[in-house]
């Protein structure tokens, strides 16, 4: 086959289809502009009270923002979020931006969602929905979801005080046949602060009841509180819980599947949150009036007893003092009473000691007796508020006999290794924030720039890698002229000129003739010696020639008169002055061009 | 009254005669001098007066008139850690957890290390209900050192190793273990950057203290949209996103989610 000669070139139809296909581009990219819209469609639109639709704001070929609807009295709609869908047919894409959102109902009625703006790029569109909320099949009496469902919270005291637990008991009330999950969350609607610790809630009970003349599945939750401070506490928890609700639509997963659907019978668990009633409490504060000295926060009931062990002991030798508080309180919040301090003895910090006891608390404290003479331990009280009575108790143990002996001289250093030991173990007891500080020794002010943003350290900090930059080149350079000779007397180069020069100008001034041409000769052996790297004996004038013959007539005169004139070959006369300076002109002119030329 | 008699210098200088002030500029320079040598102690001692009366009102038990002599403090500038804490503590002490936080907080930025202020804070977050972070191992270490840390260690590093560098190019016989001495100050600054970086991220996305009541975290920053999580008020939130319409993304407890600002009082290092 025979190819040559055969040219390709663009046929007109080939420009026709060209321009053809980029016209179709345009109106396909300009119809999608002009297919923008928003479309708002709610899923299912009849729903029952227990039942949940799905609203769905959908942007085609456009976006747009979510749209935030007006509150509805019997709907709560809630956001879900957004996705995406793109489709290509017959080679146009489209594209769809989905916001879609939760209606629960809590009413029956008919309701009108909207009208709402969606704005989109190209646009703006009004939507609106509608939506029926029926009874529910099995309670055709429920006009809303609080008579099927709801709470109810109460408390065992009125008027607690301050540490004082109280019970809390929450009711759930189920209607007859509605069923859920078994499991209860409880979210919000307690105390933002001044409780202390989170409520742990336990289902205790489970009961049917009747209210109004209807059947309720009641469940109780209960758990115990405790504030840290006085004033109202409100309490209005929100329930939630799963209800189980037979699946009433076929779910298609790609296929219809009536078989699964119904064979299997499944069903759903939505989430609803359950209204419950506001329980104020008035927590009281604990009296100042009538308060003892040695009131370590105790609110409740309690028992205090104390052991002491051992009895007998030598001096230096540790006594354990064991207490314990039992009853019903803020046991947690107790710290160790206190003992009196004496000379006599040495008092190191008390330690909680754990316990399996849920209703009691124990403490352990060491007392070091340093003489003899000790022949009881002080009685310990133990003051706390009651919350039966409503006034201050004080309970004392005590005083403890003890037995001291003084001990030897030598065993006083072992013993005195106890206490480092015994303070380890020793936790520290917060039942409040650590005090005051003391002033500042240096006031800081906000105003001022903080020091490692002024410029003066920011020129500080710069200067030591300018140092180091500078040193590192100088060593660079150094190392470059050591290792590279002709590099070093490269350089030389001009410096041994200008000295020669300069010997001639004052030869010339002195009119020392010889000195003048033996000046001018240096300056050129030197120059060219150093500028060529040639030994002084080599610097001839073809030598010079063969590496710069560009200046080779200015070079050829300068070399062959200053050689006659300082070998005396030219006459015998005296040079003048200003030959002089001329020839010192045109040594330095050549010298400067040659300075200048790359070799 | 200290303010009033450093206005009094300020109007001696003025009343001068003109002779006297057109003579010699050094004159003038030195009253100049003199007035700031002596309105710098002037100024620390006022302030000092007014921390000591504020402790007193604190042990009086008149908790948010200590607090309120805190704040002058703070608004005329002074801005130490010992301030912050002692405002914190009569803000608690008054009941007013979300400011006492904030300032244990900013307290802590400056004296990371410090047990009283971590320890109240601890104890405040406790009051509020509130669930404390818990930060990694590293980055609990990179905390302990505060900004002003950082940047003295890296700065220590940064000479240690040019002197190093220097005696290197200078001392050629002991090039090979001034360099591999020279390691050491590099370690210390890359750990001091890491340092720097911590306290960095700090400030790009600061912390919060929720501020309002009944704050419930949402999915999405829209209004309306699902409720994720409740945040107690006086909680300590890590700002993780910003929205142009005024929502945050916060951090509480593991679980990420929208807030408006106005639940939020922002504080950074």
């Amino acid at each position: 086959m025979n190819f040559e000669g055969l040219e390709i070139k663009p046929k007109r139809w080939d420009v026709r289809y060209s321009i053809f296909f980029v016209l179709c581009s345009i109106f396909a990219i300009t119809g999608t502009v002009f297919a923008a819209d928003v479309q708002m469609s709610i899923q299912p639109q009849q729903i029952s009270l227990l039942d949940r639709a799905v609203l769905k704001i959908e942007f085609l070929d456009t976006k747009g923002n979510a749209v935030g609807f007006p509150q509805i009295e019997g709907l709560n709609i809630q956001y879900q979020g957004q996705s995406s869908e793109t489709r290509i047919v017959n080679f146009r894409s489209s594209s769809k931006v989905i916001h879609s959102y939760l209606i629960t109902p809590s009413k029956v009625g008919d309701y009108t969602i909207g009208p709402v703006t969606a704005r989109f790029k190209g646009g703006e569109k009004e939507l609106t929905g509608q939506l029926r909320v029926i009874k529910p099949q099995n309670d055709r009496e429920a006009q809303q979801i609080s008579e099927i469902m709801f709470s109810r919270i109460t408390t065992d005291r009125e008027a607690p005080h301050v540490y004082e637990p109280f019970g809390l008991k929450l009711k759930v009330y189920l209607r007859d046949g509605v069923q859920i999950d078994g499991s209860f969350g409880i979210q919000g609607g307690m105390p933002e602060n001044g409780m202390d610790g989170e409520l742990q809630w336990t289902v205790t009970d489970r009961e049917r009841e009747d209210v109004n003349g209807t059947i309720f599945n009641v469940y109780t939750l209960r758990t115990t509180a405790k504030t840290l401070t006085a004033g109202t506490f409100t309490f209005q928890p929100q329930v939630q819980l799963k209800v189980v609700i037979p699946r009433q639509q076929r779910r298609s997963w790609g296929f219809d599947d009536p078989f699964f659907g119904d064979m299997f019978g499944r069903q759903e668990t939505r989430p609803f949150t359950l209204d419950c009633n506001k329980l104020d409490i008035e927590v009281r504060a604990i009296p100042m009036e009538g308060r003892p000295d040695d009131f370590t926060g105790g609110v409740g009931i309690f028992d205090f007893d104390v052991q002491v062990g051992p009895a007998k002991v030598k001096t230096g030798e540790p006594i354990t003092v064991k207490m314990r508080i039992a009853g019903k309180g803020n046991l947690s919040k107790i710290t160790p009473p206190r003992i009196e301090e004496s000379h006599e003895f040495k008092l190191y910090d008390a330690r909680t000691v754990a316990t399996d006891n849920p209703n009691e608390v124990r403490f352990e404290q060491v007392i070091i007796p340093k003489s003899g003479s000790v022949s009881n331990l002080p009685a310990i009280s133990f003051s706390y508020f009651n919350t039966k009575t409503t006034d201050f108790r004080t309970i004392t143990q005590g005083p403890f006999p003890v037995t001291v002996e003084e001990a030897p001289q030598q065993t006083a250093q072992v013993i005195a290794t106890v206490p480092s030991t015994i303070q380890l173990e020793t936790h520290i007891l917060g039942r409040d924030i650590i005090y005051l500080k003391q002033r500042p020794k240096v006031w800081k002010q906000e105003t001022n720039l903080p020091w490692y943003r002024t410029t003066l350290f920011n020129i500080l900090l710069a200067l030591p890698a300018l140092i180091l930059l500078l040193v590192s080149g100088i060593t660079a350079r150094n190392n470059t002229l050591a290792n590279n000779v002709a590099l070093a007397r490269r350089q030389k180069a001009p410096k041994a000129a200008r000295r020669n020069v300069q010997r001639a100008e004052q030869a010339i001034r002195k009119k020392d003739e010889s000195t003048f041409y033996e000046a001018l000769w240096d300056a050129l052996v030197e120059y060219f010696g150093h500028r060529l790297n040639l030994a002084p004996g080599e610097v001839t004038l073809n030598a010079v020639l063969s590496r710069i013959p560009e200046d080779q007539d200015a070079l050829t005169n300068l070399f062959n008169s200053i050689e006659q004139r300082r070998y005396g070959l030219q006459s015998a006369e005296s040079t003048s002055k200003e030959e002089m300076k001329t020839l010192l002109r045109e040594l330095t002119a050549t010298l400067k061009k040659c300075e200048r030329r790359k070799l | 009254m200290i303010f009033s008699s450093c206005r009094c210098l300020a109007k001696r200088a003025q009343s001068r005669p003109a002779a006297e002030r057109h003579n010699g500029r050094p004159s003038k320079r030195i009253l100049f001098l003199l007035t700031m040598l002596f309105i710098v102690p002037l100024s620390s001692i006022a302030s000092e007066e007014v921390f000591l009366k504020a402790q007193a009102a604190y042990d009086d038990g008149r908790y948010a008139e200590a607090a309120l002599l805190y704040t002058t403090l703070l608004d005329e500038g002074i801005s130490n850690a010992e301030v912050h804490y002692n405002l914190a503590n009569a803000c608690f002490k008054d009941r007013d957890l979300p400011t006492a936080v904030w300032h244990y907080r900013k307290a802590w930025y400056e004296m990371p290390r410090d047990p009283d202020i971590r320890a109240n804070l601890h104890f405040a977050l406790n009051a509020a209900g509130a669930i404390e972070s818990a930060p990694g191992f590293i980055e609990r270490c990179l905390s302990a050192i505060s900004l002003s840390e950082w940047i003295l260690l890296a700065i220590a590093g940064y000479i240690l190793l040019t002197v190093l560098l220097l005696a290197a190019l200078l001392l050629k016989p002991a090039r090979r273990n001034l360099l591999k001495l020279g390691l050491l100050p590099a370690t210390i600054l890359l750990i001091a950057a890491a340092g720097w970086r911590n306290w960095h991220q700090m400030r790009e996305n600061p912390e919060g203290v929720v501020v309002r009541t009944e704050a419930t975290a949402l999915f999405g920053p829209v209004e309306g949209s699902t409720a994720h999580f409740k945040i107690p008020l006086a909680a300590l939130v890590r700002q993780s996103n910003t929205d142009s319409k005024g929502w945050i993304e916060v951090e509480y407890d593991g679980k990420q989610g929208w807030l408006k600002s106005e639940y939020i009082s922002r504080l950074s290092p």
